[in-house]
């Protein structure tokens, strides 16, 4: 009867966690605020995310030129408030698959085996944020860490609390890149159209839009606009129409929507974003099985966040100030 | 049966709630996600650290020796909007942990809810876990009759 009954709870729960994906599916991350989200695609297609922003730039004469006094403010702290991404690449709801002839064979295939993880097994088994890779983009756009935006008119500053990443958007200029290679944020230019930010990224590694959604190239490339809407009630939300490129993954350009909301939550309880970092704060890692696994206090690649420094024989080298504890290093049981 | 249906829809609300959550820097792959278990034991430390909070406390084993245990809670940002921060904890603090425990049986999991001595409640899970109202209900009938995990309580739907 034991056994029957842990057989029923597992399915249920297997059930509930299967939701989890479809929910995204229909939702995004942090929807439900406000209406709900329309992508708004080029009215063209475009051979190149270069063509595409020419275009746009072309299409606002040039471009607004902003002062310090006239540029669009979003102060504060934001987090996200829904997307659309799942919408490009999965068909059917709660037992969605994945769309085909979106992604080229070889990028669907593999992303066919890391849904089927996430359908079938509640989780894809690992994802390339645990060694402490940066989010890149475009997952940027969707980490729930809290966002800042400051905006100045020869550069704007968008910044995700997730590992301290900060993308820089060169107002008026030209792409650049003297490092001669490709970076997570990669370089990012635009301009402004009115209270509307448009920018164009390029020259990124590759990465993905999140643990359970397609990968990208170091082909990927994107044009976003940037806009702050106002709906009724009070309800201010920052969308960003996005077009992302890249002849690896994607047969043709797709086009998603995000968002932002401000983060009252955080703001009233009086949070401030610190810097941190990975390196030395996580101890999840891949395990001879390909999944998830931690390492724990007194096992072997265990690493102390709150230890001391290399000069633990000095005063004041604990990185716990406060309460100064120490960990027993006895987990078994 | 419409209890189980019942149960169910309160599951999917749980879900969508905990949707803005799920996307922490690692797979959950880890935990035991359908296995509910509760222990009690004593703050050895709260780190308030990002990408993820974790606590350890000292459990006293029948035998009178002490083990820690390891549990896994949300980021910080996301704690902080829920009331929690960094002093939420003391050192040699009694709490009782709800967590959802490593598939491979070492002593740790992921944070569900923690009950302080004043019988208020802290929920700092992340997606590895659950501690919504209706998980937190349902355990403290559960700890009435008795029962220390899921497995030995009737089935309940999404539990």
């Amino acid at each position: 009867m034991q056994t029957t009954n842990l057989i029923i709870k597992k399915a249920l729960c297997v059930v509930a966690l299967a939701t989890i994906p479809a929910l995204l599916h229909a939702q995004g991350f942090g929807a439900g605020y406000g209406p709900p989200l329309q992508v708004i695609p080029p009215s063209q297609e475009f051979a190149s995310s270069d063509a595409h922003y020419a275009w746009l730039l072309e299409q606002a004469n040039g471009g607004t030129q902003h002062t310090v006094e006239s540029i669009p403010r979003w102060y504060g702290l934001w987090t996200t408030a829904g997307n659309t991404h799942m919408d490009i690449f999965i068909d059917g709801g709660m037992t969605g698959t994945v769309r085909e002839g979106v992604l080229t064979p070889a990028y669907e295939a593999a992303y066919k085996e890391r849904w089927r993880q996430q359908q079938e097994e509640g989780q894809v088994r690992y994802d390339r944020l645990t060694h402490c890779e940066p989010t890149g983009l475009p997952r940027w756009l969707l980490e729930p860490y809290s966002h800042e935006f400051v905006n100045m008119p020869q550069e704007s500053y968008l910044i995700n609390d997730f590992a301290n990443s900060i993308r820089r958007v060169y107002i008026g200029q030209q792409h650049q890149n003297l490092y001669g290679t490709h970076s997570w944020y990669g370089d990012t230019i635009g301009f402004w159209d009115g209270n509307k930010l448009i920018t164009h990224t390029k020259y990124l590694l590759p990465a993905d839009f999140t643990r359970w959604s397609p990968m990208t190239s170091n082909q990927f490339e994107q044009v976003e606009t940037w806009e702050l809407k106002q709906y009724g009630n009070g309800i201010e939300r920052l969308e960003v129409q996005a077009t992302f490129y890249d002849p690896n993954a994607f047969i043709k350009p797709v086009n998603a929507v995000y968002a932002f909301r401000h983060a009252v939550e955080l703001e009233t309880a009086g949070h401030r974003p610190q810097h941190w970092e990975c390196e030395l704060s996580s101890n999840s890692y891949m395990d001879e099985n390909g999944k998830t696994n931690f390492h724990l206090p007194g096992e072997e690649g265990y690493k102390d966040a709150r230890g001391s420094t290399l000069f633990p024989e000095l005063p004041g080298q604990s990185r716990d100030p406060i309460y100064n504890t120490t960990l027993s290093t006895d987990t078994s049981k | 049966m419409k209890n189980v249906f019942v149960r169910t829809l309160i599951t999917l609300a749980t879900t969508l709630m905990l949707v803005s959550s799920v996307e922490a820097h690692h797979s959950f792959s880890m935990f035991e996600r359908v296995v509910q278990k509760v222990v009690t034991g004593t703050v050895a430390r709260w780190a308030f650290n990002n990408p993820h909070s974790w606590l350890y406390i000292n459990v006293k084993n029948p035998d009178g020796t002490e083990t820690l245990w390891s549990f896994e809670g949300a980021a910080p940002p996301q704690l902080v909007g829920r009331g929690v921060t960094g002093n939420t904890f003391k050192p040699g603090e009694t709490l009782t942990v709800m967590y959802c425990p490593l598939i491979d049986g070492r002593a740790g999991g992921a944070l569900g809810w923690i009950k302080k001595t004043d019988n208020t409640y802290v929920t700092p899970s992340d997606g590895g876990c659950r501690s919504d109202p209706d998980t937190i209900k349902r355990w403290e009938g559960w700890i009435e009759q008795g029962f220390r995990s899921n497995e030995e309580a009737p089935p309940v739907a999404g539990v």
